[in-house]
């Protein structure tokens, strides 16, 4: 339970971050608030020659309203999300999703762009950012790119950051205001791993709804028209229209062969549909 | 060794510390603050608990060096602290500690409940709590003790503090640093894995049951007898196996070797050895291996039953593999299925990918990460094993 020897770096700036990245070997591995890292660090399971502290960039930790969107440093905690030290365009939903992270203590330190780079398939951001249609931006020293949330989650564990690359901020559109939104899991304990996931994001004056269930042990589903599971079409009567029969089906197809965790997951997707309805 | 500076409950104190070392080592170790308790040391129990810049967090996956400038302040800090006296007497009337393992870290979040909640509600009492684990009372002496000062405080008029009075952004501890980290001395650490120890040549494989089993299937667009003889040729499969190597090949039914598998950033090299089993009557096989991941110390044993069936009228091959793994140690403590399987899945799609290039003739396609010499359905088996070792349970994924 004592990590592994490694050398420690701390750059004071995001170049010197990229740079040293850059010239480090593979070995290396950025390290924000540390809550994934480092149980993995002192379980032995990861053995990295250099850890590259981030935490400490002031880069990486403000948030800002731009039109239609806020952008969110990679190093804002679930804790500044929690507690409202950060604007919110998603109408409490984020505050919410952050509030019900693991353990306040871990909150604390755990960062919004740590959890995403670690991609737990089992981890609220993976999904609940999916739904609500957010982007990464990425950069390294050869430059920037975005990513929607749901192309950079490639497996478990396994995101699309290419070597050198670092998660910088995320960008969250602003949730309409006929938008309904609905975000349940299952838990055996609070603060454990869930092992079912909803989120919804449903808008009945567009007639669009965007469904994604996760904790899957893969990436998430992510089911960008989502209206067949409503029987075809998104009406105000949404809730009633849901048919389990659907889910349960796209489960399956998505390789889920035990009907008990089929089961779990399409009773948290009613779930968070009703809450989704009476919101 | 890396010089740093922090505010321990009020005094400041310089050292110079390993980066591995965590924060409670550190208190515990260099300053005798051994108040603040160690339990799991991986994020779960919550007895490592104790004020960073004000805020609750785990010690015990905070390292010492990300704290540089930081105040913290452990249980010895609270002795005069107003809340916190409220609530040892409040802890000592509803008996809300027994053998007091879990009490240091019980109180540091309890005081932060009670300075931020508005009302003593049990659901979020209990919630709040949640982090911490108690194997003793049964929390019902500890969540009684925490609504009553609670609701005392708010009787007096005391309102909460929303978000414990913290202004700034990021994790706690953090961005107190004045310059970047000194290494004093030379550089740290170089950790690095042993020379791996090749499995025993003589040892016999046994068969097994398999505690975990699931399937895969893949089509490539070749008769099923040129993809029985491909699959017979071990170094031909080592090849489209990413990540395998064969260190031997004593006879044609056994294989020795290793594979890394990666999962995230965990990485296993998984050593072992193989028997291989054909039936061309039933264009089927069998790989049952063994194998060991040292640093780790874990070990495995694999099995990999493939079936050839004919489709597109005998033009295509159908591939069903069943695989079956038991896991041994410490990544079997952490192994979840599912991630078992969302990796045996992208291992068979490339697996499948660079079969199929090879048996189409183009050998400068295969995609291979590293090393590779030959193998075969070892390094289906191997593949095995490392998914299993990457199998690694979600660990906070916070």
């Amino acid at each position: 339970m004592k990590a592994a020897a490694f050398a420690y770096e701390r750059p004071t700036d995001l170049s010197a971050t990229l740079a040293l990245m850059a010239r480090a070997n593979g070995t290396a591995k950025l390290i924000a608030g540390g809550q994934s890292l480092g149980p993995m660090l002192n379980l032995r399971l990861v053995e990295p020659d250099l850890i590259i502290d981030i935490s400490g960039l002031s880069e990486l930790k403000w948030a800002d309203r731009r039109g239609d969107e806020l952008v969110i440093g990679a190093c804002v905690t679930h804790g500044d999300i929690e507690d409202g030290r950060i604007p919110d365009v998603t109408r409490g939903a984020m505050q919410r999703v952050a509030g019900a992270i693991a353990y306040r203590a871990v909150r604390n330190r755990g960062t919004i762009g740590g959890s995403l780079s670690h991609a737990d398939p089992a981890a609220d951001w993976v999904s609940a950012l999916s739904a609500l249609r957010a982007q990464v931006a990425l950069r390294s020293a050869a430059g920037a790119r975005d990513l929607p949330v749901e192309r950079f989650v490639t497996g478990a564990l396994e995101s699309a950051l290419r070597p050198g690359e670092i998660v910088e901020a995320v960008r969250v559109p602003a949730m309409a205001a006929s938008a309904r939104w609905g975000y349940v899991k299952a838990c055996r304990k609070i603060g454990e791993f869930a092992h079912a996931i909803a989120a919804v994001l449903i808008d009945p004056e567009q007639a669009t709804a965007r469904v994604v269930i996760g904790a899957v042990e893969a990436a998430p589903i992510v089911l960008a028209d989502a209206a067949a599971l409503f029987g075809g079409r998104i009406t105000g009567d949404f809730e009633r229209q849901f048919d389990a029969r659907v889910a349960d089906a796209i489960l399956t197809k998505a390789g889920l062969a035990n009907a008990a965790d089929r089961h779990i997951h399409v009773a948290v997707l009613r779930r968070a549909i009703g809450e989704a309805a009476s919101a | 060794m890396t010089m740093i500076g922090l505010t321990v409950n009020a005094r400041p104190v310089e050292a110079s510390v390993e980066p591995r070392t965590h924060l409670a080592d550190f208190l515990r170790d260099n300053l005798d603050l051994t108040g603040t308790h160690l339990g799991c040391e991986h994020g779960v129990c919550g007895a490592c608990t104790l004020l960073i810049d004000g805020m609750p967090a785990r010690s015990c996956i905070t390292y010492a060096v990300a704290c540089d400038g930081a105040k913290v302040t452990t249980i010895e800090g609270l002795d005069d602290d107003e809340i916190t006296a409220e609530l040892r007497a409040a802890f000592t009337r509803e008996h809300a500690l027994q053998c007091g393992y879990c009490t240091p870290g019980m109180l540091i979040s309890a005081r932060d409940l009670v300075l931020r909640l508005a009302e003593p509600d049990e659901r979020s009492v209990r919630a709040g709590l949640s982090g911490n684990l108690c194997r003793c009372t049964g929390y019902v002496g500890i969540v009684r003790a925490v609504r009553a000062v609670i609701e005392q405080r708010r009787r007096r008029g005391i309102a909460p503090v929303a978000g414990g009075g913290r202004q700034t952004l990021g994790p706690v501890g953090s961005g107190n640093a004045t310059n970047s980290a000194q290494p004093d001395g030379a550089r740290g650490t170089t950790a690095k894995p042993e020379a791996p120890q090749p499995m025993s040549g003589a040892s016999a494989i046994p068969d097994f049951t398999p505690a975990k089993t699931f399937g895969e299937t893949f089509t490539v667009p070749y008769p099923p007898d040129k993809v029985f003889d491909m699959l017979g040729d071990v170094r031909q499969v080592a090849a489209c196996l990413p990540g395998a190597s064969l260190t031997d090949m004593p006879t044609p039914e056994r294989v020795e070797g290793a594979i890394r598998v990666k999962l995230g950033p965990i990485s296993a090299d998984f050593r072992g050895a193989a028997r291989i089993e054909r039936d061309v009557d039933t264009l089927s096989g069998r790989i049952v291996g063994i194998g060991s991941d040292q640093r780790s110390r874990s070990s495995t044993q694999g099995e990999i039953r493939y079936r050839l069936v004919p489709s597109e009228q005998g033009a295509a091959t159908r591939v069903e593999l069943s695989i079956g793994y038991s896991l041994k140690g410490m990544l079997a403590q952490i192994a979840r299925d599912g991630l078992v399987r969302d990796l045996a899945a992208r291992l068979t799609a490339d697996f499948a990918r660079n079969l199929d290039r090879h048996l189409s003739g183009d050998q400068t396609a295969v995609i291979t990460e590293g090393r590779q010499e030959l193998n075969g359905m070892t390094m289906l088996i191997d593949i095995l094993r490392k998914r299993v070792s990457t199998a690694i349970r979600r660990f906070l994924a916070r």
